[in-house]
């Protein structure tokens, strides 16, 4: 079904090429025939293995024929000696081998060889062979790091290689999945590859696997009690067990206890919902609890306003390196500058650029970066909604440990680019004005609002809306909508009917 | 013979070599193309060029913009499509149909969702379909197979259950059967096997959790397990293989995030890594490659995009370019769409073809449901509800 060309053909040509094929499917037919019967009648013979061999030759893909070579091959397993056997063998491995030339993805010429090492050759001398031609781990790795300083274009040498560097080289004690030395040697690695041939792109891939390998925790990062609904925050999904065995809420010295329910109904969330009895008044003392993995972190809750509690923790983005690995960056970053000056407009050593600075200080960076993400959306177009996205995300990192910082309950971004999606928005949670207006957002953004458990004013003035298909369940006191050309009035009309407690503008 | 139906009325169209179109200033009924004086007088009128036709909704006005020399704009052929598909089967002695027999349940289930996506399933014979499933149950397993003769499996169960499902028929077979059979292959581990002869893959994975999904009895196997075994075969850029430590493949990638959308586990997903990785399979020519350094094939236009829509992330790809190179695809002779512009078409590239500019927004063609690869409307009629992450 594929890489089949198209080829013009006069009308008596393809009269010839009928009447060949014609002949090929009676045969074809014949044998199935023959195949079928002889299966019926249990003859499980070296007739029916020729039989299904001839027919696989031409059809590797025909499954019901191999299921039948592995009935009759038990059965020879059963009554012949170990010389028969391992003729046997080599006939069936040489089968599988001229059906792959055929047909190199034939999932069923694997599959016998699979079988063969699994069922049929156990207990058998051949067994013996095979297992003293296992390599080590060490033996792989290092054939992988000779593949690849042949030619470094070659994805599945690195794939392999990263999978081995985790077995090989974990930071059991540092709790990193790489111990420096060997990170700080792949990078050196990546780029000796980047330098060779920037166009190559599978050591970009496994360059950025690299930067973020790093040590990372999950962190309680807000807590929210009002007299209608207490909630809490990861900064990653965690299950239900999670959250009930390592969080607890505690009011004026008491852990309150409850049942917690995730805000999208699943095992794994980011935002949970305390349901408990406990009525909230002015006076209280809350803190949040939570016995992560790396330490204990107690949140105090602060009094906002008229019975609203929020406890908010340090929150930095930036990724954890060790003190190595960003030496080894810096060194890096020098040598991508210089790169670029030679090739301002290669996307990849651009892209590069920006995820190192990114990476190694993305406050002290953030300008360039994002000066950077605007030059490559013109660079490398069909990725601009990627850009545009990263551009983003990066931009409410940069701005979330301010408004953390503040006392407001407002969430209202003011970049200089406009934002098009809405990540980390559980960080948000909290606030009871959500300003989104003037911006790029797009209809596929609706079901995030659910996020927006304590707001009241919603405004999405000015977006991209062309449908209010999948705005979620959240009680609001006012939403502003004007501004969003494409929703049909029709639509609108709906949604103001159906949503009669808030007022809709 | 051709099948008539009642259509509105079409656009005659000139299709030059170069793809770019001339609308004429006549109408016709489709009817009328079985009208070989019709056909002549038309041929006449356009100075001895073959007209073809246009799908129903353009009008003169929409396709005036196909003039000549426009940038290579081609319109989906929809009535092509629709007399491709629906010749499959009609003849029982055709070489490339017999020799797929292996493959026949899911020809059928290409061949039906593609009809189904432009609302034309009618032209394939129903009770027919559906009795040749019931006779290609194993009483004794349980499973399905591709055809009678053929030995039950996975992927084939599962091309049968989304059949019946679009025929709201799932009553015709043992569903019982079908449970205790894609119990029966999951592993320790949580893998499954596609058969009884112990091959590992996700696919069968995917194919496991969306029969048994499609049935409402996801119950029957453990899915913590499932999802766990799914999980062990993420690899360093935030994709997936067939098996624990394969490499990551677009069609792979599009099992296992399918099986994670089933099981509402996305959120173990590496979003961003794995959307990144998928959007840089778009090539300068619009279209798709399923690894690094590969060629393009339509087929993984459905992979990347659904994976991608699955994400939310399907504005990450530039959908112009990809739609032309899906559109380059088409065959103007044969009808259908093949994996790549100049080669042979198939009902398997024709399907993926028509979904993956379902997904791109085109109001001509249902719109799909990108976990399931089946109308949405069918979905939402089995109150199927597949996990989309949140941006």
């Amino acid at each position: 079904m594929h890489g089949r060309v198209k080829v013009r053909t006069s009308e008596e040509e393809k009269a010839r090429k009928e009447k060949e094929r014609q002949e090929k499917l009676k045969v074809f037919k014949n044998a199935m025939q023959k195949i079928q019967l002889k299966r019926q009648q249990c003859e499980f013979d070296k007739d029916l293995l020729e039989l299904t061999g001839k027919v696989l030759m031409s059809n590797p893909d025909i499954y019901t024929l191999w299921n039948i070579r592995r009935e009759i091959l038990q059965q020879i397993k059963n009554i012949n000696t170990e010389d028969d056997l391992t003729k046997v063998f080599d006939d069936e491995l040489s089968m599988t081998e001229y059906c792959l030339k055929i047909n190199p993805k034939s999932y069923c010429a694997w599959h016998q060889r699979e079988w063969m090492n699994e069922i049929f050759i156990p207990g058998t001398i051949v067994e013996f062979v095979v297992s003293q031609c296992k390599s080590s781990l060490q033996d792989e790795f290092d054939y992988t790091t000779e593949k690849l300083l042949d030619n470094f274009s070659n994805y599945s040498a690195w794939h392999y290689r990263s999978k081995m560097l985790l077995q090989l080289y974990p930071d059991i004690e540092g709790g990193r999945p790489i111990q420096d030395i060997y990170h700080k040697h792949e990078l050196k690695m990546v780029q000796n590859a980047a330098f060779t041939d920037p166009d190559d792109t599978s050591a970009w891939f496994y360059q950025r696997w690299l930067l973020g390998a790093f040590k990372s925790t999950v962190n309680l990062v807000l807590c929210t009690v009002t007299q209608f609904k207490t909630t809490i925050a990861f900064s990653k999904h965690v299950s239900y067990d999670y959250v009930t065995s390592k969080s607890r809420v505690i009011v004026n010295e008491n852990v309150i206890s409850g049942d917690w329910i995730s805000l999208s109904g699943n095992n794994h969330d980011t935002l949970w919902i305390l349901g408990h009895n406990v009525s909230i008044n002015d006076d209280m003392n809350i803190k949040v609890e939570h016995n992560g993995n790396e330490k204990n972190e107690i949140i105090s809750c602060f009094k906002y306003k008229h019975m609203t509690y929020i406890g908010k923790s340090d929150i930095c983005f930036q990724n954890n390196y060790s003190h190595p690995i960003i030496e080894e960056l810096n060194e890096q970053l020098k040598a991508c500058r210089q790169l670029l000056v030679l090739e301002p407009d290669n996307k990849w050593t651009l892209l590069t650029t920006t995820i190192f600075l990114h990476c190694i200080d993305s406050k002290l960076y953030y300008q360039e970066t994002i000066q950077n993400l605007q030059r490559l959306k013109k660079l490398d177009q069909q990725r601009a909604g990627y850009y545009n996205d990263l551009l983003t995300k990066w931009s409410i990192e940069e701005q979330l440990p301010l408004d953390y910082a503040s006392k407001d309950l407002v969430f209202k971004p003011t970049f200089s680019e406009k934002i098009t999606i809405l990540p980390h928005l559980q960080y948000y949670s909290f606030c009871e004005v959500v300003d989104l207006s003037n911006q790029n957002l797009c209809s596929n953004i609706l079901p995030s609002l659910i996020f927006l458990q304590h707001c009241k004013i919603l405004i999405l003035r000015n977006n991209k809306l062309h449908t209010l298909k999948g705005f979620p369940n959240i009680f609001l006191e006012k939403l502003d909508i004007q501004g969003n050309k494409d929703i049909s009035e029709e639509e609108l009309k709906h949604f103001k009917d159906s949503h009669d407690f808030v007022t809709i503008f | 013979m051709r099948r008539t139906a009642h259509f509105p009325p079409v656009t005659v169209v000139v299709f030059h070599d170069d793809g770019t179109g001339q609308a004429c200033d006549q109408w016709a009924q489709p009817g009328a193309w079985d009208n070989v004086s019709f056909i002549q007088g038309l041929q006449a009128n356009l100075g001895g060029q073959v007209p073809r036709l246009l799908p129903f909704p353009y009008t003169p006005a929409k396709v005036g913009s196909l003039a000549p020399g426009s940038n290579r704009e081609k319109a989906p052929m929809l009535y092509h499509h629709l007399d491709y598909l629906a010749s499959y089967g009609l003849n029982k002695d055709d070489y490339e149909y017999c020799m797929t027999e292996y493959l026949r349940m899911s020809g059928i289930y290409w061949t039906l969702t593609a009809l189904e996506l432009m609302n034309q399933s009618s032209r394939l014979q129903k009770e027919e379909i559906i009795e040749f499933i019931t006779s290609c149950q194993d009483n004794e397993s349980g499973g399905i197979s591709a055809s009678i003769g053929h030995d039950p499996h996975m992927l084939y169960t599962l091309s049968a259950i989304q059949v019946l499902a679009l025929y709201d028929r799932l009553d015709a077979i043992d569903v019982e059967g079908v449970v205790r059979y894609v119990a029966s292959l999951q592993q320790e581990d949580g893998s499954f096997f596609g058969d009884k002869w112990g091959e590992v893959d996700t696919r069968f994975s995917f194919c496991a959790v969306m029969s048994l999904s499609i049935l409402h009895r996801l119950d029957a196997i453990n899915v913590n397990k499932a999802v766990y075994f799914v999980l062990s075969c993420m690899n360093f850029d935030g994709g997936f293989g067939s098996k624990p430590g394969s490499e990551s493949h677009a069609g792979l990638i599009y099992c296992c995030v399918g099986t994670l959308s089933i099981c509402k586990r996305m959120d173990a997903l590496h979003a961003d890594e794995l959307s990144w990785w998928l959007c840089e399979r778009q090539l300068p020519s619009g279209g798709l490659n399923g690894r690094p350094e590969k060629l393009p094939d339509l087929c993984y236009s459905w992979w990347v995009m659904a994976s991608l829509s699955m994400l939310n992330r399907i504005h990450w790809v530039d959908k112009k370019n990809l739609e032309q190179f899906i559109l380059a695809c088409q065959d103007a002779e044969t009808g259908g769409f093949s994996d790549r512009p100049g080669d042979i078409t198939d009902p398997f590239h024709t399907l993926f073809g028509l979904a993956g500019l379902s997904l791109l927004g085109n109001t001509n063609i249902k719109a799909v449901n990108p976990t399931y690869c089946m109308p949405q409307e069918t979905i939402d009629r089995l109150k199927l509800e597949p996990q989309i992450l949140q941006i």
